[in-house]
């Protein structure tokens, strides 16, 4: 399988220069990377991943499900503390002064709720989300030639006002595979600020192809890499994981 | 078949690749030859900067963008608290603002090119178009315009768009007028043209008429040596028919030539028109209201407030609610609440209004664009109050010290001089900065051995020596003497201090001026090294219809000084009137050397010569054509002191350049700073290539390389002070290290700092600038980005363990990974809550350390060095003692956090049994019971991570002194030695306790589940324990 891909990665090498639209360029990026069916079938994953911040490693296990649930669980000192735990319905965080779960605002839930619907990929089926995608040009990124790609989705509400919510992809245009996310913030003292993610050692995942490792800041400021050292596929995990816990 | 095609493409896409890389020379150009190596902007925004233009959202009144006169186009969310930088990558020069009135969420206009021409003014590049609220930007063309005053939307047709372009300011330009697009900026219609010296400096819509638009045209001209305001083909326009037609309407206004005019539309009642005129004779200057949408005008005030330098001060703003308060831009900047009849001044702010906003709703609170920076005010304009994060401040120069860390000394536009530190605790903020001269500051130098600087004010009104221990100044510009000419300064006039003599200082005017005892007594080497062309000496009569003689169209002057490091007789000056005089001899003869130069044109300003630290005959020229509407790129190199000249400039380029840094190390690396960035040659200037990691389309005047750390300093004129650290793997980019899949780039020993002081005092809207990284750099070369497949980087000791796990950079190009030296935190016992001090990682200590990557089956290796600070007053058997009680507590943090987990282990098997076998009971209690009773003593097990915290158990103090310890540098101290002594007695007792329960509960209960045939305890390794 990992080298049919990587066949299929050469041949797409050479016809790159012949991708005109957004649209055949997602797709590439998606046969690239196993197949849109494959990418559509799948029902969560689930990731272990680390941080570190000035030495202090810190390790998470992030899940991802198709109906929008999710949830981190981080551990520190044996302690495992959930942060942004969506049901469904409601999102929460554990405080961690006090160690007990509390809701969101309302505003990030339905935020959540929203943007929790684009599993696995708001890419995937992007037209069928209602969602605009529109090639803007070519750049250089990371030294390399990039496809720079414009997804527009649905509007947020923040603070109470409708804003825009664009994603910019760059596509490596020797491979298809997006390299850079691009958006701004919304809110907070960054207000404004371009936010950046950048993916790369993409791997092999049950035929899908994951970017293993991310770096997550903000443009011009710096940014701190989340390595993934495993992801599973279609994880099983009860409801009860999920769900808010009225009894602390 | 299907392989087939398969097998051919390959073939050909192997065939294509192969042939690519044997004709293609490897070209040393490109951004990723930076990387990773990203500058950083330390502001200052203490006295921030020109604001040139202000446009408030129509309906929500928390957004806000602002144009910079040359720090580019800053948006704020929050009603003006704060600001974000929007247009980085476009010119910085900002002419005007505009939202569509149908889309403003997402449609803004911006016109490049400041249109407030004072002498020091940037150059804009047409007009760009956000499309998504100005998170990317669209380029609309109209670039030939250099400067555009406004834009209107109409707003019931968002492709309907008309321009004001200035056009070109230092010369005749056809690129002028009124331009008009009807497709949304596709194409462009010049629809009001009057000649080639008459742009449109203010257009403006009536609010319930997208067919009426009134534009007022300017005759206007700088050079280099005069500016001149007014004309016969000055006047104001009005059309009704979307700019088919155009009239003028000047009934009421006086007759004679006319100069800037200002005009506005009241928001609420359409037939009320303000403008103000700077006319031929000075007592018809002044406002003039129209009631009848411009048929009919009359003067109704002509205060000092409102007919001030019109080229600088020419907007007039009408209170969106009512059409009586009108506010005029000007010195302090003017109010009236009688339709224009009487005015006051605004509140005590930075001198020098551009623009004026008001809130939608709310008139009371007004947005004021100043010299120094963005104002707002909540009472009208009483009570004004600055933004403290707008670091859009205005450099001239910036020169360096040797201290460590380093100062940065520089002059501003209207905001004096400066130094401050490049970092300071926290990072650089407000209170870090010093200011040491009043008015336009310009070349700021400290004095190589004494607490003593120079700095001046413009046109070398003064030039203070200022001793900084005592607070004290003396002014002690060169004065002229009896018998000999009036001396002639530029207004940024030049100062140079002597590599060779501490003492000497050089001042130039049109002479070159030395004193060898800090401005005391000054001695003329040079005769008048200008062209001094009388006809570039009328400075008294510039200005055009308003007298502007402020010094700063002062010419045939000195402009640029340099000594040779090599040889104190070796003295370089250019001049602004194009001359490059040479001297070998202290000063003795000269001669103009310009003349061995072919390519520029005659008297082009030479802004910069760069004597070279590499040989005695080298230097370097830039020429700045600007002032003479001549906007290309003039580099020159000489290597046999002038007498043969070769450019180094290619159509890599853009724009015209002013400064140029030579390299310490490698002559071949030059750094170039042009109007619109700065750009990187690495062989000599064969190719060149834009810096653009965080260096924004900026200015750069001048720039500066610090020796001892290797940073390069660019003085901004907008977005302040920008510092690249280390430039030195720059140095080692050849065409073999390209060409290398993996290139580690030499590393300097990284000092261990001792610091851990306490750092900002900023509140949460001042600016800080960041401070550099001093954590080990470990920078390599990829020759491709590393997208798939596994990429790793560990440290290792010299034996091979490992240290820490890192997260490689994956660019093509330069990669930069930090290390701050810490190794992996302790793996402490779980509690119920956190003890904050297991989350100290140990320091490694000096020495050589292992660098081992691996990128996919391949791996590469490098080593670094961290050594310790040789100033410090701490003893290598001190730092021994830290290290050793460090690794003591964090050993013995690990061995308690096994001793809890094999508890844990106990006692959750004796519970289980305790709920599902009662004969089990009798033994699993005890060991449940004893067990946690222990437990208690070791770790906290109710409570919470605050107020509700519980009191520290053994694992807690553990942990606290490990903290204390690891996080210093100095030997652990008696009383914390005895801490030690007393927690070590607490562990070996948990220790005994915990084996005599094993030995007997724990043994009973062991032996009851091996007797009933259950699975025995199994406990992970200690070693596995850890690594989980």
């Amino acid at each position: 399988m990992k080298k049919l891909l990587s066949l299929c990665l050469v041949i797409f090498a050479v016809t790159s220069l012949n991708a005109q639209t957004a649209d055949e360029i997602i797709n590439n990026y998606f046969e690239n990377t196993g197949g849109k069916e494959a990418w559509l079938n799948l029902k969560g994953i689930k990731m272990n991943a680390k941080v570190n911040q000035g030495g202090l490693e810190i390790p998470l296990e992030i899940y991802q499900m198709a109906d929008g649930r999710q949830l981190t669980k981080i551990t520190f000192q044996g302690l495992t503390i959930k942060q942004g735990v969506f049901d469904g319905t409601t999102l929460w965080n554990t405080n961690f002064q006090t160690m007990k779960a509390e809701k969101a605002d309302a505003e990030a839930t339905a935020m959540m709720a929203q943007e929790s619907q684009d599993f696995p990929d708001a890419l995937v089926n992007y037209v069928a989300r209602g969602y605009t995608a529109e090639l803007i040009g070519k750049e250089t990124i990371d030294g390399t030639e990039t496809f720079k790609v414009k997804l527009t989705k649905k509007p947020l509400t923040i603070d109470g006002q409708q804003v825009d919510n664009i994603n910019y992809y760059y596509f490596e245009s020797e491979n298809f595979v997006p390299i850079l996310v691009e958006t701004t913030v919304k809110q907070g003292p960054q207000k404004g600020a371009i936010s950046q993610t950048k993916m790369s050692e993409y791997q092999e995942v049950g035929g899908l192809y994951f970017p293993f490792a991310l770096e997550q800041g903000i443009k011009g400021v710096g940014t701190a890499p989340l390595k993934i050292d495993a992801i599973v596929l279609n994880p099983e995990l009860p409801a009860s994981e999920f769900a808010f816990p009225e009894q602390q | 078949m299907k392989s087939i095609i398969l097998s051919g493409l390959l073939a050909l896409g192997f065939l294509s690749i192969h042939t690519d890389v044997q004709a293609q020379e490897i070209k040393l150009k490109g951004k990723e030859l930076f990387g990773d190596i990203n500058a950083r902007q330390i502001g200052p925004a203490i006295m921030s900067g020109r604001i040139s233009e202000i446009e408030v959202h129509p309906t929500n009144n928390r957004i806000i963008y602002i144009g910079a006169a040359g720090g580019g186009v800053w948006k704020s969310g929050n009603g003006g608290m704060s600001f974000t930088s929007i247009f980085d990558e476009q010119p910085q020069s900002i002419g005007a603002i505009a939202l569509d009135p149908s889309n403003p969420d997402k449609n803004v206009w911006v016109g490049t090119g400041e249109v407030w021409v004072r002498n020091s003014v940037s150059a804009g590049a047409g007009i760009y178009l956000s499309t998504d609220g100005g998170t990317t930007w669209n380029y609309m063309g109209l670039k030939e315009t250099e400067r555009i005053a406004g834009i209107e939307i109409n707003p019931k047709n968002s492709d309907e768009i008309y321009v004001a372009a200035m056009g070109a300011l230092w010369g005749d330009s056809n690129e002028r007028g009124v331009y008009k697009s009807s497709d949304a900026g596709k194409t462009w219609e010049k629809i009001l043209f009057v000649n080639n010296t008459t742009g449109c400096s203010d257009l403006i819509m009536d609010p319930n008429d997208p067919n009426t638009l009134y534009a007022a045209m300017w005759e206007f001209r700088r050079t280099a040596w005069s500016f001149s305001s007014g004309g016969i083909n000055s006047a104001l326009y009005k059309t009704t028919d979307g700019g088919k037609t155009w009239n003028k309407i000047h009934n009421g206004f006086p007759k004679g030539k006319l100069g800037r005019i200002a005009i506005t539309v009241a928001p609420s009642n359409s037939s009320v028109l303000y403008s103000v005129l700077e006319t031929e004779k000075d007592d018809d200057k002044g406002l003039y209201r129209s009631d009848d949408a411009g048929k009919n005008w009359k003067k109704l005030n002509g205060d000092f407030g409102l007919v001030v330098r019109p080229f600088y001060f020419s907007r007039i703003v009408v209170d969106p609610k009512n059409p009586d308060v009108v506010v005029k831009a000007g010195l302090f900047g003017s109010i009236s609440r009688d339709g224009g009849k009487t005015f006051k001044n605004l509140g005590a702010m930075h001198s020098d209004i551009h623009d004026i906003a008001f809130d939608i709703n709310d008139s009371d609170r007004i947005y004021v664009a100043t010299d120094g920076g963005l104002y707002r005010t909540y009472d009208g304009g009483n009570t004004m109050e600055i933004v403290e994060n707008l670091p859009v401040s205005q450099f001239y120069h910036v020169t360096v010290d040797n201290k460590t860390p380093y100062n940065i000394y520089g002059g501003l536009q209207d905001n004096g001089s400066w130094y401050g530190p490049s970092r300071s605790p926290g990072g650089i903020e407000a209170r870090d900065w010093m200011s040491v001269g009043a008015g336009d500051g310009f070349r700021v130098y400290k004095h190589s051995t004494k607490e003593v600087l120079y700095s001046e004010m413009q046109g070398a009104e003064n030039i203070w020596r200022y001793d900084i221990n005592r607070n004290q100044t003396k002014t002690i510009q060169p004065l002229a003497v009896k018998g000999e000419d009036e001396l002639r300064f530029n207004w940024n006039a030049p100062i140079a201090t002597s590599l060779h003599k501490p003492d000497r200082i050089f001042v130039g005017s049109q002479f070159l001026h030395m004193s060898d005892d800090m401005g005391d007594t000054w001695v003329k080497i040079s005769p008048d090294l200008t062209t001094n062309d009388k006809k570039k000496q009328n400075q008294e009569d510039s200005g055009g219809l308003s007298k502007d003689n402020s010094g700063a169209e002062k010419h045939c002057t000195i402009f640029t000084i340099a000594e040779s490091p090599l040889d104190e007789n070796v003295i370089w000056v250019g001049t602004d009137d194009g001359n490059i005089q040479l001297t070998l001899d202290g000063g003795k003869t000269w001669t103009n050397t310009v003349k061995n130069i072919t390519g520029v044109p005659a008297n082009t300003w030479v802004y910069h010569i760069e004597a070279s630290v590499h040989a005695k005959g080298t230097a370097y020229a830039v020429f700045d054509g600007h002032t003479a509407n001549d906007m290309k790129a003039y580099v020159y190199k000489t290597t046999d002191f002038g007498k043969t000249w070769t450019s180094i400039t290619t159509d890599d380029i853009e724009g015209f350049s002013r400064t140029l840094q030579e390299d310490y190390v490698n002559p071949n690396l030059l750094f170039l700073g042009t109007e619109m960035g700065l750009y990187v040659t690495i062989d000599g200037g064969q190719n060149w290539s834009k810096f653009t990691n965080n260096v924004p389309s900026v200015a750069v005047l001048h720039l500066e390389m610090h020796k001892g750390t290797n940073d390069l300093i660019l003085a901004t004129h907008g977005r302040g002070v920008i510092v690249l650290d280390d430039i030195s793997p720059l140095r080692e980019i050849t065409p073999d290290v390209v060409e290398k899949d993996v290139h580690f780039f030499a590393s300097k020993p990284t000092l261990i700092v001792e610091e851990s002081g306490f750092a900002s005092t900023s509140t949460e809207l001042q600016f800080v600038g960041p401070n550099p990284s001093r954590d080990v750099r470990i920078i390599y070369y990829l020759k491709k980005r590393h997208t798939f497949g596994k990429m790793s980087m560990e440290i290792q000791d010299m034996e091979g363990n490992t240290l820490i796990e890192l997260v490689p950079g994956k660019s093509k190009g330069i990669n930069v990974v930090t290390w701050n030296g810490s190794t992996k935190q302790p793996k402490m016992a779980k509690g119920k809550t956190f003890t904050f001090g297991g989350f100290t990682s140990p320091r490694v200590q000096a020495g050589t350390y292992k660098v081992v990557m691996t990128k996919g089956k391949a791996t590469y290796e490098t080593t670094i060095e961290l050594v310790n600070d040789p100033t410090s007053v701490i003893t290598e058997k001190e730092r021994i003692a830290q290290h050793e009680t460090t690794m003591k507590l964090f050993n013995m943090s690990q061995d308690l956090a096994y001793l809890v987990y094999e508890l844990d282990e106990y006692v959750t098997k004796a519970d289980e049994l305790i709920n599902t076998d009662k004969k089990a009971k009798k033994i699993a209690e005890p060991v449940s019971k004893k067990l946690n009773t222990l437990k208690e003593t070791l770790v906290i097990t109710t409570g919470d991570n605050y107020v509700g915290t519980a009191k520290n158990q053994l694992r807690e103090d553990i942990s606290e002194l490990y903290s204390k310890i690891a996080s210093g540098f100095e030997a652990p101290s008696s009383s914390e030695l005895e801490n030690l002594s007393l927690l070590t007695e607490r562990y070996e007792k948990a220790v005994k306790e915990f084996e005599k329960l094993k030995n007997k509960e724990v043994k009973k209960l062991e032996k009851y589940i091996t007797e009933k045939g259950g699975a025995a305890i199994t406990l992970k390794t200690y070693e596995a324990f850890i690594k989980d």
